[in-house]
């Protein structure tokens, strides 16, 4: 397989696949989040930040995938 | 920053105590603190005496009066910037009996709006049927001694009618007639007047069909609906006069009373404070004891305003440091006018301790530098700049708007120069007119801008620890220096890979990898087994401020492809107004995103270095304020 198709192909995971691990993360604190905010909502920023923690994941996979399309 | 605060003790004759109070009441500077009372020592725990204790309950219920009588008339008092003045015995007296009356009157006033809006609300929903009957009520009264049913059909059901009359005719023969009239609802009124032997088959048959009788309210009964209706109709026409003079006598009650009695809870709130102050302070049979923080540079003040009142008679003196040092003290944060709108960021978490340090000037700095480089665009940054303009316009001050609109003001400022640095108006369109990066361009120069991001964190993260080791120096040496060591094994950990990269000479890695060594062993014996892990997590920590570069990326890349849209479409107006729907989209993600990271940045990775929560808030003892409004 062409080299240029390999390295697009290990950009594009490096970045979908935390991309999916980052929305099954939210998915789950979501719900959590909605259900806390609904007995506190002085808890917003808290719960904005949780939501915000997994996108970690994702962002570092988009860094892995600049790093493999621009090395 | 925490301003600095002292502790001190006020000595005086028990009996001047209640001027006392009332002086530092007027001073509002003390922050109370309980004296230590030991055991076989002279001093005891002050106490409300039986007078007191049931003046406060009295004031209690008398505040419940007011609060209740002054929400009744929606009398809530703007914050007041002046303490209300001392009131005297008989003035308690006539507010407890003017609240008692206001609150009883406003309540009954209430309720009467209440049930005559009931009562509106009721007729009116007879309106309709009204109407429809009228005409058949005519019928109603050319059957003497007849009972009249007033049922209501569905227009879908309108065949069920001559059904209707054909069970009537069945069980009861010819003594009944049927009127019909169509609503503009689409419903159909149904008057079936039958003679009065036949009633009770009737409403047997009425009821095993499951047809309901539109009922009469009972205020209105006796006659059926022929009768009430007449009567609803009068009584709709005295409602709005009945609740206009309710209303009326309201606004009298709030312009008579209402000024008085917002006066009044302020007094009564301050009496109240004073009766609770009493057990905050310390007696013996013929002196008292007080004892409470005051910020330093108001300490004078107090000392003063005690000797020009009551000259040797009170006494005021400053406990050393070195006997409250490991108590609670309370804070409170001063900073700077430009830097105070940030307070509100570092307000999400609790109060930092006494003796540790506010992040306030930091976040200050910081959170704008990382959301404009994140957003990094002349263009966003003036329509960021325009919008922060307008809330500070539009809002009051000291409200949460109003803070928002500050901190909008260094944002768009940060952005502004960031989209200098990165060559961006509104994506490229600055490149087409001409306009160079003062730096890189973040659209092709990705790892420069990783790069930047994270030696940002390195700063960011290595500022974290420093502030650490000086908020715990004093108190905690040793964990201050297993900081120190970890701080230093962190710089040692950068040096390595930069020399391993060979960003610096090749020289650096031997010596940095030797000081890496030489430092594990002092950082377990002083941090402990889990020092390695965190070191780790620190390192983590860095790594997460590649965020900055990712949606400093991605927000490019949106505007780029807003504009685009020009050339990719046919027609140069529909790709204009899709590039403009387009930089709009990316816009709001740039308001939401970077702010949400940035403080993510600040709340996980910088305060987890050094913040130490849990601060006590100054509460200085005097007069009572009401709440500001929240926005």
């Amino acid at each position: 397989m062409d080299a240029v198709v390999i390295t697009t192909l290990a950009a594009a995971l490096a970045v979908a696949i935390p991309a999916l691990a980052t929305a099954w993360a939210q998915s789950r604190i979501g719900p959590a989040v909605a259900a806390a905010l609904a007995e506190k909502p002085e808890l917003n920023t808290t719960a904005i930040l949780m939501i915000a923690i997994p996108e970690t994941m994702v962002i570092l996979g988009f860094v892995v995938a600049a790093a493999i399309l621009f090395r | 920053m925490i301003i600095a605060m002292s502790k001190v003790r006020i000595l005086g004759p028990r009996e001047r105590l209640p001027d006392v109070l009332r002086t530092l009441q007027d001073l509002s500077l003390l922050h109370l603190a309980p004296p230590e009372v030991t055991p076989g020592a002279p001093l005891d725990r002050a106490s409300l005496g039986t007078s007191q204790q049931r003046e406060r309950r009295h004031l209690q219920q008398v505040l419940a009066d007011i609060d209740a009588g002054l929400d009744e008339l929606h009398r809530r008092p703007a914050a007041a910037s002046q303490p209300s003045a001392r009131a005297a015995p008989a003035d308690f007296v006539r507010w407890a009996r003017v609240a008692w009356r206001v609150r009883r009157e406003a309540e009954r006033l209430r309720l009467q709006i209440v049930v005559l809006d009931e009562e509106k609300a009721l007729i009116l929903k007879y309106q309709q049927f009204f109407a429809a009957f009228r005409a058949l009520l005519e019928a109603e009264t050319h059957w003497p001694n007849a009972t009249a049913y007033h049922v209501l059909v569905r227009g879908s059901d309108a065949g069920a009618i001559p059904k209707l009359r054909a069970s009537l005719a069945a069980a009861i023969g010819a003594d009944f007639e049927i009127y019909t009239q169509p609503l503009a609802s689409g419903e159909i009124a149904l008057l079936i007047v039958v003679a009065a032997p036949a009633a009770r088959r009737v409403e047997q048959l009425l009821a095993q069909a499951q047809v309901q009788e539109i009922p009469v309210p009972a205020q209105y009964g006796g006659g059926g609906l022929a009768q009430a209706i007449p009567r609803m109709l009068e009584r709709l026409g005295q409602i709005p006069a009945a609740r206009d003079q309710a209303l009326r006598r309201q606004q009298r009650l709030a312009r008579e009373h209402g000024a008085e009695l917002t006066r009044a809870r302020g007094a009564v709130h301050d009496r109240l404070r004073e009766l609770e102050a009493v057990p905050l302070t310390a007696v013996t049979p013929h002196a008292f004891v007080l004892e409470g923080w005051v910020p330093t540079r108001s300490r004078r003040t107090l000392a003063d305003r005690l000797a020009a009142q009551y000259g040797d008679a009170v006494a005021v003196e400053e406990i050393s440091i070195e006997e409250w040092e490991s108590e609670q003290a309370p804070v409170v944060l001063s900073n700077p006018r430009l830097l105070r709108p940030f307070e509100t960021l570092v307000g999400v978490f609790p109060l930092p301790r006494y003796g540790t340090i506010d992040p306030t000037p930091f976040v200050a700095v910081f959170f704008p530098a990382f959301f404009g480089i994140m957003v990094g665009d002349v263009g966003y940054g003036v329509v960021l700049a325009l919008i922060g303009l307008a809330v500070h316009h539009w809002s009051r001050p000291t409200t949460l708007l109003r803070t928002v609109s500050e901190i909008i003001g260094p944002c768009a400022l940060f952005t502004i120069i960031a989209g200098f640095l990165f060559g961006e108006l509104f994506g490229d369109v600055g490149s087409r007119l001409g306009l160079k990066p003062l730096a890189f361009n973040r659209h092709e120069a990705m790892i420069p801008f990783l790069l930047l991001a994270v030696s940002l964190g390195v700063v960011h993260i290595l500022l974290g620890m420093g502030l650490g080791i000086a908020s715990t120096i004093r108190r905690h040496p040793r964990e201050a220096m297993g900081r120190g060591v970890s701080m230093i094994m962190v710089i040692l950990v950068i040096l390595a890979l930069l020399a391993a990269v060979k960003v610096l000479p090749r020289g650096f890695f031997t010596p940095a990898v030797i000081g890496l060594l030489v430092a594990f062993p002092a950082l377990i014996v002083l941090e402990g087994v889990v020092a390695p892990i965190e070191l780790l997590s620190t390192l983590g920590n860095i790594l997460s401020y590649a965020r900055i570069m990712a949606l400093g990326v991605a927000s490019v890349m949106l505007a780029v492809v807003a504009n685009k849209m020009v050339g990719a479409i046919g027609s140069l107006a529909v790709g204009v107004l899709f590039a403009l729907l387009f930089h709009l989209v990316n816009f709001a993600i740039a308001l939401f995103s970077p702010t949400v990271h940035a403080l993510r940045l600040h709340y996980v990775e910088f305060f987890g270095k050094f913040y130490s929560p849990g601060g006590v808030r100054y509460q200085p003892f005097g007069h009572w304020t009401p709440a500001r409004p929240a926005a």
